[in-house]
């Protein structure tokens, strides 16, 4: 910033301008290097949203490290019913779960479940399922509200907030890192 | 100094000074058990040691550890003068040192002020150790010449090896393993290959087929008079140039395929050899002695049987055998574990051993031995009490994992291999059996994991001796590639004892379990299909009426499992579930296959006691679609998704329906020809051909256009329900507002 100011400084001589447009590009800098601050504050937030039972979901982009089409899908025995089964990403075995039973949700009608998107974070991965992946919306957090009366149950608890448009905004970390996500059972139980 | 250079130093240090330490624990403790003879042997060896690790601290700045083992060199250097071993207080002293230059070595700190105040009593009590020394005189510390060069250049000097972290090797085989992926692949290309080369060359005979028709037709069109005007000659003669055109060019395109199918199965070859020698190379990087698991055994006997008043001295043989650093990795749990435990439960009390006519220092021996290229033996063994049979006979009785008088029938055999049985409920057991119970699930899961086998034998107040049999090297993991319910499944080839095929009928219910009969043996029998809960549709083995099984034992208890088909066995590379599949029950990883789809690979010994305890329900129960006399209805689903796909799949075949899938319209169209269907459901928006297209198609054919056909959609508008009446769909549902007993209601109306 200091190189470009001394850049669009005018040649010595003109007196008074120059001070003025100093003042100026001061301010302008000043501005511009405030400018981000408020937002990695987290006054808004980058997600991914999805469609999943004919509603309209998103999760955090810091949670998600790809999305994917299903193609194939091994499903897995002697497994909770959320758990789908895992998928071969490049040589990676990822297991893929529908958070739709996750959540407990009723089955309604029949979807797609074509896409998945894949949750990271430090030494947890897995996929969840999407009917279909919108694209990447910012939304500013003030529009985040608290709960609607109609989310209950499980889903409630993962819940990081609702749009005023509806979205059903999850808390990635709190999915990547709930125990009860990890299946782990031994014969021997 | 640069941090950075300085964390570097300090790791390098961590490594070196642990080995310092190793050696220095070890010989104190060989310098405890044997009298006389070595003494000044080992004296100048502890002497040296402490002395190397001092110069190493004070490279690296650790003041705590460099004043320890000054003090330790001191009292080495007196032994030395007076060739006298220090009092057994002083051992105890000396171990505490030892250990407190490894807590120090941990932390890496110099130290807060409780480790400052430990070094500065240690570093006096041994001090004063040295000077009240018996025949004292000598100067407590002696001047000892300081090497000028640093400790790391030591290390180098001299020898043709470098230093790898072991981290690094690991990679370098998760790499090289990942070649296999790229091997099989190419496997799988090879064979894609060939199936074109078969579909060329019966394009070739159905062109032969044809070519008379193609000759006459070409005279007809060359003779003057002809019964076509000139113009239809002229496009006559332009179809046929066109076909000796097409022919002449599917023949140098099966040429050219066949050409590539030979240079790939020569670069497979080549692939094979370079991937076959670079694992080989890899494996054999990987050996280490055994002595790096070893070597924390010797510590932990002395501490243990301090702890419960017992005397016991370690004998360890076999040190130098090289075994795969990932066997032994695994190993040294379940080594700990059994040496634990002979300590722990094997020797007894001095008091008692004197009574029984034994020397009062028990032993406790660990012995590697190579058995053959491939094998190697560990023995760990113990010269105690040995194992009470009768009691063992007891306690399971009591568990009730056999009946009382069935207890009392086992040979001695069957009822030591109880020892490792884990099943019903280990608890009461261990304490009971004194102990033995606990863990030795675990080793025997270890050991059999590692493709090898443990026996116990035991023989009363002479001693117990546990014999692991392991292979030398992992090798490259086979598995078995079996089909069940169109699912495959992978069971490792090292577990397999053996593969059969069976009638249906061979199945007889003994004592309400069902049983086969394999080398005039009974054996239990189980649907691998029942054991993973998998959805019982209908009658499971192959269309031959036989069943083809393989079975798998643990011990006393061999069982065979029934399955659709047993596919191949070939080298898979195993890879976990992913971390938030952290144990699954009968399920140990999976693979990817050649064709890049995910296989499960099955956990043997799960499959075992998941088969023991399911024989207690009574699988005999009739399943409503188990008619045969009913001929079944097949359902064709075409479905994009593979999600949908499979719910529709599981909801019509628990209904009782046979079904058949079609990713497309195409597909679907591929389908109809080759099967016998009875009725669609088909999605509506598909790639290459949609389902509005797909049903004009059908009922525009003469054979399928009364096929019943049902339209299951996320389009809800009027007009595309009118769409799909007009285009001659029998039914049109809603994917919305879709539930099974809807879509079953209408597909009953309709078939």
């Amino acid at each position: 910033m200091a190189k470009k100011v001394k850049n669009v400084t005018p040649p010595a001589g003109r007196k008074s301008p120059c001070r003025e447009e100093k003042q100026i590009l001061r301010a302008r800098a000043q501005a511009l290097a405030r400018a981000p601050l408020p937002e990695a504050e987290g006054e808004s937030l980058e997600v991914l949203e999805f469609l999943l039972a004919y509603e309209r979901y998103g999760i955090e982009m810091t949670w998600i490290r790809e999305t994917l089409p299903l193609k194939e899908l091994t499903p897995v025995p002697c497994t909770p019913p959320f758990v789908l089964g895992l998928i071969n990403v490049r040589g990676q075995i990822v297991s893929v779960m529908d958070i739709k039973r996750f959540f407990d949700l009723p089955e309604k009608g029949l979807t797609d479940l074509n896409k998945v998107i894949i949750l990271q974070d430090g030494g947890m991965v897995f996929g969840v399922l999407a009917d279909a992946v919108c694209g990447v919306r910012t939304i500013p957090r003030a529009e985040l509200h608290p709960s609607l009366p109609t989310l209950t149950g499980i889903r409630e608890e993962y819940l990081k907030g609702v749009t005023g448009e509806r979205m059903v905004v999850l808390d990635g970390r709190k999915l990547l890192s709930d125990r009860r996500i990890v299946v782990h059972e031994e014969t021997g139980d | 100094m640069d941090n950075d250079f300085h964390q570097r130093l300090l790791a390098t240090f961590r490594v070196e000074a642990k080995e310092h330490l190793t050696a220095l624990s070890t010989a104190l403790i060989e310098l405890e058990n044997t009298p006389g003879a070595k003494h000044d042997e080992l004296f100048e060896l502890i002497f040296r040691e402490a002395h190397s690790l001092k110069g190493a601290a004070r490279a690296v700045n650790m003041t705590g550890i460099e004043s320890l083992s000054h003090a330790l060199e001191g009292v080495f250097a007196a032994c030395r003068l007076q060739a006298g071993v220090p009092a057994p207080a002083v051992f105890d002293l000396l171990h505490r040192a030892i250990d407190e230059i490894d807590t120090q070595l941990l932390t890496m700190e110099p130290g807060d002020k409780s480790a400052k105040l430990r070094t500065k009593e240690l570093v006096a009590s041994l001090n004063e150790a040295v000077e009240s020394a018996p025949a004292s005189g000598a100067p407590p510390v002696p001047p000892v010449p300081e090497h000028g060069e640093s400790p790391a250049l030591e290390k180098f000097a001299g020898s043709g090896t470098v230093r790898i972290p072991t981290a690094r090797l690991d990679s370098l085989l998760h790499q090289g393993q990942e070649m296999l992926t790229a091997k099989l692949a190419l496997l799988q290309r090879a064979a894609e290959l060939g199936a074109i080369g078969t579909a060329l060359a019966s394009w070739e005979n159905e062109w032969k087929k044809v070519r008379p028709a193609v000759r006459r037709l070409r005279k007809v069109q060359q003779a003057p008079g002809a019964a076509f005007t000139d113009a239809d000659a002229a496009q006559l003669g332009k179809l046929l140039t066109f076909s000796d055109w097409g022919h002449a060019a599917v023949k140098d395109l099966e040429y050219r395929v066949h050409a590539l199918a030979k240079a790939l199965a020569h670069d497979r070859y080549s692939l094979d050899g370079m991937v076959d020698t670079l694992l080989d190379d890899v494996k054999e990087v990987l050996m280490l002695p055994c002595a790096t698991v070893l070597e924390v055994l010797p510590k932990m006997v002395r501490e243990l049987a301090r702890d419960r008043g017992k005397e016991a001295q370690l004998v360890i043989a076999g040190e130098s055998v090289e075994i795969d650093k990932r066997i032994l990795e695994e190993m040294k749990d379940p080594l700990i574990h059994l040496v634990r435990n002979c300590v722990d439960h094997g020797i007894e009390r001095p008091v008692e051993r004197q009574r029984l006519n034994k020397p009062e220092r028990g032993t406790v021996s660990v012995a590697v031995s190579l058995r053959d290229a491939n094998r190697v033996e560990i023995l760990v063994a113990d010269d105690g009490a040995g194992i009470d049979t009768v009691r063992v006979a007891q306690t399971v009785a009591r568990q009730g994992m056999i009946a009382p008088d069935e207890a009392g029938r086992l040979d001695r055999e069957r009822l030591l291999d109880l020892v490792f049985a884990s099943g019903v409920s280990t608890a009461p057991l261990i304490t009971d059996i004194s102990g033995r119970g606990i863990g030795l699930a675990i080793v025997r899961e270890k050991v059999e994991r590692l493709g090898g086998t443990v026996t116990v034998t035991t023989e009363p107040e002479r001693g117990t001796a546990f014999r692991m049999l392991l292979p030398l090297t992992l090798s490259t993991y086979r598995g078995m590639l079996v089909e069940v319910r169109g699912q495959t499944f992978i069971i490792p080839t090292a577990s397999v004892e053996r593969v059969a095929r069976v009638p249906r009928a061979g199945i007889r219910t003994v004592e309400n379990r069902e049983t086969v009969e394999a080398d005039g043996m009974p054996l239990s029998f189980v649907w691998l299909a029942d054991v993973l809960q998998l959805s019982r549709r209908e009658k499971g083995g192959d269309d031959a009426g036989t069943i083809p099984l393989f079975v798998i034992g643990s011990g006393v208890s061999r069982i065979a499992f029934g399955v659709d088909a047993i596919l191949a066995e070939q080298e898979i590379l195993v890879k976990g579930l992913g971390p938030q599949l952290s144990r699954v029950r009968n399920v140990a990883g999976a693979t990817v296959l050649g064709n890049g789809r995910v296989a499960t690979i099955l956990h043997p010994g799960d499959l075992v006691k998941s088969a023991v305890r399911g024989a207690g329900v009574p699988s005999g129960v009739p399943h409503p679609e188990e008619h045969e006399d009913i001929p079944r209805k097949t359902v064709l689903i075409v479905e994009d998704s593979v999600t949908s796909r499979t719910l529709l799949k599981n909801i019509l075949e628990t209904a009782g329906y046979r079904t058949s899938t079609a990713m497309d319209g195409v597909d679907a169209l591929t389908r109809l020809r080759t099967e016998q269907i009875d009725l669609v459901v088909s999605d509506v928006d598909m790639p290459r051909m949609n389902g509005f297209e797909l049903t004009a198609r059908i009922r525009g054919s003469r054979e399928f256009a009364g096929l019943p056909l049902v339209l299951v959609t996320s389009l809800d508008s009027r007009e595309d329900r009118e769409r799909g009446v007009e285009v001659g769909a029998n039914a049109y549902i809603v994917k919305s507002s879709f539930d099974q007993s809807n879509l079953l209601d209408v597909l009953k109306r309709l078939i």
